[in-house]
């Protein structure tokens, strides 16, 4: 996956390199979609102090998913690598993406968090295992906080600062259930960094 | 076949027929059958499926070359390598045909090997308008070539009634019992070609493909596709018609032209079709029809060249340079239907507020393109901005053509012909405006007008 991209991964347009201040001075990739399919991603600026989002889930963060996790097309990781970069590289606290379900990641062939950090070139370590193999999808907010446990930890931890990692929270059920588990294993504290807002 | 299929059955193998018929001459990813592993792996041992890796690696002296067996794309930009979690080692998958289904190195491709359908060889033909002395001419021309398995080029000018042309033909192709594709590069064609072909032949059973069509049962004898949708097929047809040959993407993408090659049987006939052939196709072929006289033995409209200085700059300060505004309001005022052409999307979209709320706007990327070029033909609408998109295979009677930004590289001479061939198709409006607006005279456009003059005098001795 180190090879260089000439065309737009998106919509397949030649790709023109502009050199700006920035770029020269900022360590940064070469980009890997053009200006405007850019412009279509809308940032949002929801901080707390548990959670950051960085996009909302409007038209063309939909399709991006749809082509990323259902077509499977591996090499959009990198489209997003510079924003995860930015916020996670020289973490003092551990990162932990959120894990996939074993039989589900074989037959998606890729776990798509871990290729999106490992893209951003961010390490990272898999504390969680996932217990069940139901999603969130299709349930109702109440339904979503009435299931048991979703996730494990699979092993005592350290009572350090964690961070998690997903791509898109809508209620915040799976993070809640996630911080949970990785709290009652000795954690101190665990914030998340989730790449859309649903 | 029918001794097989009862051997078979006692073997618990049977599949419906239809299920097999919409297996014939397809290639397809195992995980896109509708069945059992069990029964799948049955079917392979017995001989009726065959099976082949989805992409193919050829060692090559310094690096290892790949090749995917559905699209025959061979760039190496287009193959991503990742570690795989189902194989468990590195897989290679291709980014070309992505959009029919991933398949990587680890994905099974199935091809059906078991025995072909008998084809109907009665067809009802019902065409009764009558074709002009060339058309004849070229009609029979061509089908003798299909006849004796020749490839053929049909060298017709835009609204010469190509179509037309072709009815016969694959009327006799169908008699035959031959399996027949009409392939294009372009959606807009398909959709304006399927339904004249359905209506002349009323009882064929018809599919029609192209990117987002619905899903269509069983087999179908007559096939009209996108070029794209070849890449499903291997050795599939009789006789393969590529239509409009020399359009966007077919010429500059190589696995489609692979894939027209792939798709058919190796000793089928290819008749390629177009108003403006490339120098190549003018090389390699066969059997060779020209008609340089348009149907209703009008002339050609010669396109005019009209300066436009700094468009550009006008269309950023959100201002309609006045020829432009001039030619619209003429247009408007003598209530003709237009079409402007514009080099990019970014430059139609800046341009399109200036329009008043009664012109549309249509590009590639536009999922109501359909119904709004329905709504001018239907005259709800006065025109319509568009991108080269609709060079090709559109008629609309009374049709008035602009081009804004002539010289921009993306209209070539065989684009801007296309182009000029939209207007005066209809035998009661057989003239009409077809206006280059300009920032500096380019060759590909001195070029178009001297083919279209050419053509003229050809058509006149």
């Amino acid at each position: 996956m180190n090879k260089e991209v000439t065309h737009c991964l998106l919509c397949e347009r030649e790709l023109q390199q502009v050199i700006t201040w920035q770029t020269l001075f900022e360590r940064s990739w070469p980009p890997v979609i053009c200006e405007r399919c850019e412009a279509k991603f809308e940032r949002t600026h929801y901080t707390t102090e548990e959670l950051t989002t960085i996009f909302y889930y409007n038209d063309a963060m939909k399709n991006f998913l749809r082509q990323y996790k259902f077509s499977q097309d591996i090499i959009l990781a990198k489209v997003f690598r510079q924003e995860l970069n930015k916020l996670l590289r020289n973490r003092s606290e551990t990162i932990v993406p959120i894990p996939m379900n074993p039989l589900k990641k074989k037959e998606r062939t890729f776990a798509h968090i871990d290729e999106l950090l490992h893209a951003a070139e961010i390490p990272y370590e898999h504390l969680l295992e996932k217990t069940t193999t139901e999603t969130q999808v299709g349930k109702s907010k109440l339904q979503r906080q009435q299931v048991a446990p979703l996730f494990s930890c699979t092993k005592e931890l350290a009572a350090k600062h964690y961070i998690l990692i997903d791509d898109i929270v809508t209620t915040g059920t799976t993070i809640a259930h996630a911080k949970k588990a990785l709290l009652d294993a000795g954690a101190e504290s665990v914030t998340a960094i989730v790449l859309i807002k649903g | 076949m029918q001794r097989r299929t009862k051997k078979a059955h006692y073997l618990g193998l049977l599949l419906h027929p239809s299920a097999i018929h919409s297996m014939i001459g397809r290639i397809m990813r195992r995980e896109d059958l509708p069945y059992t592993s069990k029964l799948i792996n049955l079917y392979i041992e017995r001989g009726l499926l065959k099976t082949q890796p989805a992409i193919s690696t050829i060692q090559g002296l310094l690096k290892t070359h790949f090749r995917c067996e559905r699209c025959l794309n061979t760039q190496s930009e287009k193959f991503i390598h990742f570690h795989c979690a189902k194989c468990e080692q590195v897989c290679t998958y291709c980014r070309h045909c992505i959009t029919m289904g991933r398949i990587a190195s680890c994905t099974q491709l199935l091809t059906w090997a078991g025995p072909s359908p008998q084809h109907p060889k009665k067809h009802q033909f019902s065409w009764t308008s009558t074709l002009t002395e060339l058309q004849q001419h070229a009609s029979l021309e061509l089908a003798a070539s299909i006849q004796q398995k020749r490839q053929h080029l049909l060298h017709a000018v835009c609204g010469a009634g190509k179509t037309e042309i072709l009815f016969q033909p694959i009327y006799n192709a169908l008699q035959k019992g031959f399996r027949i594709c009409v392939a294009t590069p372009r959606t807009d064609v398909v959709l304006e070609l399927a339904p004249r072909l359905q209506k002349v032949f009323p009882t064929t059973m018809i599919h029609v493909l192209y990117g987002g069509a619905p899903e269509q049962q069983s087999y179908a004898q007559l096939v009209i596709a996108t070029t794209h949708q070849l890449y499903r097929f291997a050795k599939a047809f009789d006789v393969m018609i590529v239509d409009e040959a020399d359009a966007f993407p077919y010429t500059f993408d190589e696995s489609l032209q692979k894939a027209v090659y792939k798709a058919k049987k190796p000793d089928a006939p290819i008749t390629f079709v177009t108003a403006t052939p490339s120098s190549k196709l003018l090389k390699q072929r066969d059997g060779y029809s020209f008609l340089p006289r348009r149907y209703h033995n009008h002339p050609l409209p010669v396109p005019r060249f009209q300066s436009l200085w700094r468009y550009k700059r006008q269309f950023k300060k959100d201002k309609l340079p006045k020829q432009l505004r001039q030619w619209v309001e003429q247009r408007i005022e003598a209530k003709q239907p237009f079409l402007i052409f514009f080099p990019t999307i970014e430059m139609l979209e800046q341009a399109l507020p200036l329009f008043s709320p009664n012109i549309l706007g249509v590009h590639a990327e536009d999922p109501t393109r359909k119904e709004k070029i329905l709504k001018l033909r239907n005259a709800e609408i006065q025109g319509l901005l568009t991108t080269t998109i609709l060079e090709r295979g559109i008629t609309i009677a009374n049709l008035q053509v602009a081009v804004v930004g002539a010289e921009n590289p993306i209209f070539t001479a065989s684009a801007l012909i296309q182009i000029a061939g939209r207007v005066g198709r209809d035998e009661q409006y057989p003239t009409g405006d077809i206006i280059f607006f300009h920032h500096g005279i380019s060759l590909e456009m001195d070029l178009a007008k001297q083919e279209i003059q050419r053509l003229n005098e050809v058509a006149n001795e």
